[in-house]
C-alpha cells in the first residue's frame, strides 16, 4: 500500500474524487445514509425516545456480555445513560451487578434502566403466563434493587401471534400500572412480522430491533422499522456490529480493523429513527471505541472506505434467519442452520462445534440433504455464499 | 449402472445411520442420567427436549453466547413430575470439565447458600444448580416438599453423572487464607475487562464487601505475559497512574485509576499475577501466588 507521501499531484486530486463519487453513488442507493448533523464540539448527540420523552445519547450500553462493574462505571462516567439487561442474562447475575453499581454510585435518577422478561410457550393458559411474567418482573426489580425500571421489554418475540397474546401484554399493562416499569417495550428478532403486529395495538411504548450494515438493502425491513418510529415507538438498535470483527470465510484475515466497529456503529446510528443502540462491549478497549461515535456520526475516510468496499457485506454474509432459502431448495435442506454451523467454525474459531451443530440437523435436512447436488444452485438475497459455505461445510465433515 | 446406484443407496444410507448414532450419542448419554427409577416416585411429565448449540438461543436466547463462549456441547430439558411437586431439569454438557465450572462460576455469586454436591452447587427456594465433571445442572422445582425432591433429584444426578468433583487444578494451588467462599471463576473471555488477559482464573480474597480480586492470566508462554503486562501498564498510565514495581518481583507494576481502583501486577514464566484493590500485604499473596505457580 502507497504510504501518503508517496502520493503524485495526481493521487492528491483523484483518489478524493473518486471517494467522494463512490460515497455519493452510496448515498444514492441509500445504503449508505446521510450523516446526521455534526453537533457542537464535544456536545454529545441525544435523541428522543419515541413518545417516552427520554432523552438519550446515542451510544448506550447492552450489559449483556460485561460482567465487570468497572465497566459500568466507566461507561458513566464517560457520559453513557442507559443501560439495558435481561432476567435470562447470566441467571440473574446481570442485573444483580447493574443493580450494585447504580446504587453504588447513586444515579438511579439520572439513568434509563431496561430489563427484558420471557413468556415461555410451553404455558398455553393466559392467566398463568401472565403470572409467571409478573413474578419474573417482580424478580427482576429485587435484583436490581429498584421498585421500577425504565423499559420493560416483552422479550424475544418471534412471531405475530406472540406479540399479541393476552397473557403477556396483560401482564404488561398490570405492571405499568401498578409503576413497576414507566414504559413497555417488545424485543425481536423477527422484526417484519412482529412489528406489523404490534405498530397496530398503539401499546408498546419502545422497541429493540436488529439492525445492521448487513441489513441495508432490506428496503421492507428499514421501512417497517421508520413506520414504528413514525407511530411514536422508540426504536433502540441491537446488533448493530454484524457478528464483531470476526469474518466468516476463512481465507479472509481473522480480524477486521478498529474503523469497522466505528463504521457499523454509524450506519445504524445514522438512521434518524433510531434512538439509540446498545452495543453490548464487554472490555474497556472495545467501550471507548464504541462510544468515540457519541459526538460526531460523521464518517472518516477509513470507515467510507470500508463501508464503500462491499465485500464486507459479502464476506459478513450475516444469514438474517429468513427462511426464504428453505422454501427454494428441492430437498427442504436446513439451510439457515447450516448457516450457522458455518459462522461457527469461523467466526466462533470452532470447526469441532461446527461440525457437531451440522450433525444435529434432522435427518435429511442437513450435509446429508446436500450430497446429491454437487453444488448449491439456490441464491440468499442477502448475499450468503450458500453453495461455497456448504461446500466448506462438507469438507469439515470430511476432515472430522 | 445399477450396481452404482445400489452402491450410493448403501453409502447413503449408512451416513444415515452413522448421522443418527452420532447424534444420539450426547442424547442417549444424558437420557441415561434421567433414566427411571427417580427418588420421590418422580417421572417423566412429557418428552424431553435437547438442544445443540445452533439451537440452543431458540431456548435461552441472548444468554446463549455464554454457553456457546464455554465451549456448550449439548443441552436436556426435562419435565418431571409426583404426586405434590413439578419439576423441571436442564443438564448442560460442556466440552471440559474446566469449561463446566466455568459456565457454573459466571452464573452463580458469593451470596447464593451453598450445597456440597459436585464440585460445588447452590440452592435457593424452587431451585437447585450443581457443576461436576463436564456437566452444569440446572434444576428447579415448585409444590408441596418440593425443594427436598430437588435434593433427592441432584444426589441421584451426582451420582450417576460421577467423574471429577473437584476444582481445576490451578485454583486448587491459590493461597486459601482469606479467600471469599465460592468466588474461583474460570473466565474464557474479557477477564476483569481486559481481553487481552484472557483465559483467567480470579478468585475474591478478603470480604463480600470490601475485597481484593486475584486474576491470573495464562499466556503462552513468558514473552506473551510480559505482552499482557506492558498492555495492562499502557491502560492505567492511560487511564489513571501507573509505575514499575521492582519490589514486587518480575516486571512488576503498580497503578490506579477512578474506575477499577488500584492494580498491583508481576510475572510468572507464562502467568501474569494481578490483584485488584490489594490488602495491605498484597505484595506478599502475590509473591506466594508466583511461589506456587512456579
Amino acid at each position: 500500500m502507497k504510504d501518503q507521501r508517496d502520493w503524485s499531484r495526481r493521487d492528491f486530486i483523484v483518489k478524493p474524487v473518486l471517494w467522494a463519487g463512490a460515497a455519493s453513488l452510496l448515498n444514492r442507493t441509500n445504503l449508505l445514509p446521510e450523516s446526521s448533523p455534526t453537533p457542537a464540539a464535544g456536545a454529545l448527540i441525544e435523541r428522543t425516545l419515541g413518545k417516552t420523552g427520554i432523552r438519550l445519547p446515542v451510544v448506550s450500553m447492552g450489559v449483556m456480555n460485561a460482567d465487570v462493574p468497572g465497566i459500568l462505571r466507566r461507561s458513566y462516567e464517560l457520559g453513557i445513560r442507559h443501560f439495558d439487561t435481561a432476567a435470562v442474562y447470566q441467571q440473574g447475575r446481570n442485573e444483580e451487578m447493574v443493580g450494585n453499581v447504580i446504587k453504588e454510585l447513586g444515579i438511579r435518577d439520572r439513568v434509563i434502566i431496561s430489563t427484558k422478561q420471557v413468556a415461555r410457550n410451553r404455558f398455553t393458559d393466559a392467566s398463568e403466563v401472565k403470572k409467571r411474567f409478573i413474578s419474573g418482573v417482580e424478580a427482576s426489580l429485587q435484583r436490581l434493587q429498584m421498585d421500577h425500571v425504565d423499559i420493560l421489554y416483552y422479550h424475544s418475540v418471534d412471531s405475530a401471534d406472540a406479540a399479541k397474546a393476552d397473557g403477556p401484554l396483560e401482564a404488561l399493562q398490570t405492571l405499568k400500572k401498578a409503576g413497576k416499569t414507566r414504559f413497555v417495550g417488545i424485543s425481536t428478532h423477527n422484526t417484519i412480522e412482529v412489528l406489523n403486529a404490534a405498530i397496530p395495538l398503539n401499546f408498546f411504548d419502545v422497541t429493540l430491533v436488529m439492525l445492521n450494515y448487513t441489513m441495508a438493502r432490506d428496503q421492507q425491513l428499514l421501512s417497517t422499522i421508520e413506520r414504528a418510529s413514525k407511530n411514536g415507538i422508540g426504536v433502540v438498535a441491537m446488533k448493530t456490529q454484524a457478528g464483531g470483527t470476526v469474518r466468516p470465510d476463512p481465507k479472509l484475515p481473522k480480524l477486521l480493523a478498529p474503523a469497522s466497529q466505528t463504521a457499523l456503529l454509524k450506519w445504524a446510528l445514522n438512521h434518524e429513527f433510531v434512538t439509540t443502540a446498545i452495543p453490548g462491549f464487554s472490555t474497556y478497549e472495545h467501550l471507548e471505541q464504541d462510544f468515540s461515535v457519541v459526538r460526531n456520526l460523521a464518517y472518516t475516510e477509513d470507515e467510507q472506505r470500508f463501508l464503500n468496499d462491499q465485500t464486507f457485506v459479502a464476506e459478513a454474509e450475516f444469514c438474517q434467519q429468513c427462511g426464504s432459502c428453505k422454501d427454494d431448495c428441492p430437498k427442504k435442506a436446513d439451510i439457515p442452520t447450516m448457516m450457522r454451523s458455518h459462522m461457527y467454525a469461523v467466526q466462533y474459531r470452532n470447526a469441532a462445534l461446527a461440525r457437531e451443530t451440522v450433525v444435529g440437523i434432522s435427518t435429511g435436512r442437513g450435509l446429508d440433504a446436500c450430497k446429491d447436488c454437487a453444488s448449491c444452485q439456490i441464491s440468499c438475497r442477502h448475499d450468503v455464499k450458500i453453495a461455497r459455505k456448504i461446500d466448506e461445510l462438507k469438507n469439515m465433515t470430511l476432515l472430522a | 449402472m445399477k450396481l452404482r446406484f445400489f452402491l450410493a443407496l448403501i453409502l447413503v444410507l449408512a451416513t444415515d445411520v452413522l448421522h443418527a448414532q452420532t447424534q444420539d450419542v450426547h442424547q442417549q448419554q444424558l437420557t441415561r442420567f434421567l433414566s427411571s427409577p427417580l427418588p420421590a416416585r418422580t417421572t417423566a411429565d412429557g418428552s424431553p427436549s435437547f438442544y445443540k448449540p445452533d439451537s440452543l438461543y431458540q431456548y435461552i436466547d441472548g444468554a446463549a453466547d455464554v454457553y456457546l463462549l464455554y465451549d456448550f456441547q449439548s443441552l436436556l430439558h426435562q419435565d418431571l413430575k409426583n404426586v405434590t411437586a413439578q419439576l423441571t431439569a436442564d443438564i448442560y454438557e460442556m466440552k471440559t470439565p474446566e469449561d463446566a465450572f466455568g459456565m457454573f462460576s459466571s452464573e452463580r455469586s458469593p451470596t447464593y447458600k451453598f450445597a456440597a454436591i459436585g464440585v460445588e452447587g447452590y440452592r435457593s427456594r424452587g431451585l437447585l444448580n450443581f457443576v461436576q465433571d463436564r456437566y452444569y445442572v440446572k434444576l428447579t422445582g415448585s409444590g408441596t416438599n418440593s425443594d427436598l425432591v430437588l435434593d433427592q433429584l441432584a444426589n441421584t444426578l451426582s451420582q450417576r453423572i460421577g467423574g471429577i468433583r473437584t476444582l481445576p487444578a490451578l485454583l486448587r494451588k491459590l493461597p486459601q487464607n482469606n479467600v471469599v467462599p465460592h468466588s474461583q471463576q474460570y473466565i474464557r473471555k474479557d477477564p476483569l475487562g481486559h481481553g487481552f488477559l484472557s483465559p483467567a482464573y480470579v478468585v475474591s480474597y478478603g470480604s463480600v464487601k470490601q475485597q481484593s480480586k486475584l486474576l491470573i492470566s495464562q499466556a503462552l508462554d513468558a514473552s506473551g505475559a510480559k505482552g499482557r503486562i506492558d498492555q495492562l501498564a499502557a491502560h492505567f498510565k492511560q487511564t489513571g497512574q501507573c509505575a514499575s514495581a521492582p519490589q514486587l518481583g518480575s516486571n512488576g507494576i503498580q497503578g490506579k485509576n477512578s474506575f477499577e481502583g488500584s492494580v498491583i501486577a508481576r510475572t510468572e514464566g507464562r502467568y501474569v499475577i494481578l490483584i485488584m484493590n490489594p490488602a495491605p500485604d498484597g505484595g506478599e499473596i502475590l509473591k506466594a501466588v508466583a511461589k506456587s505457580l512456579s
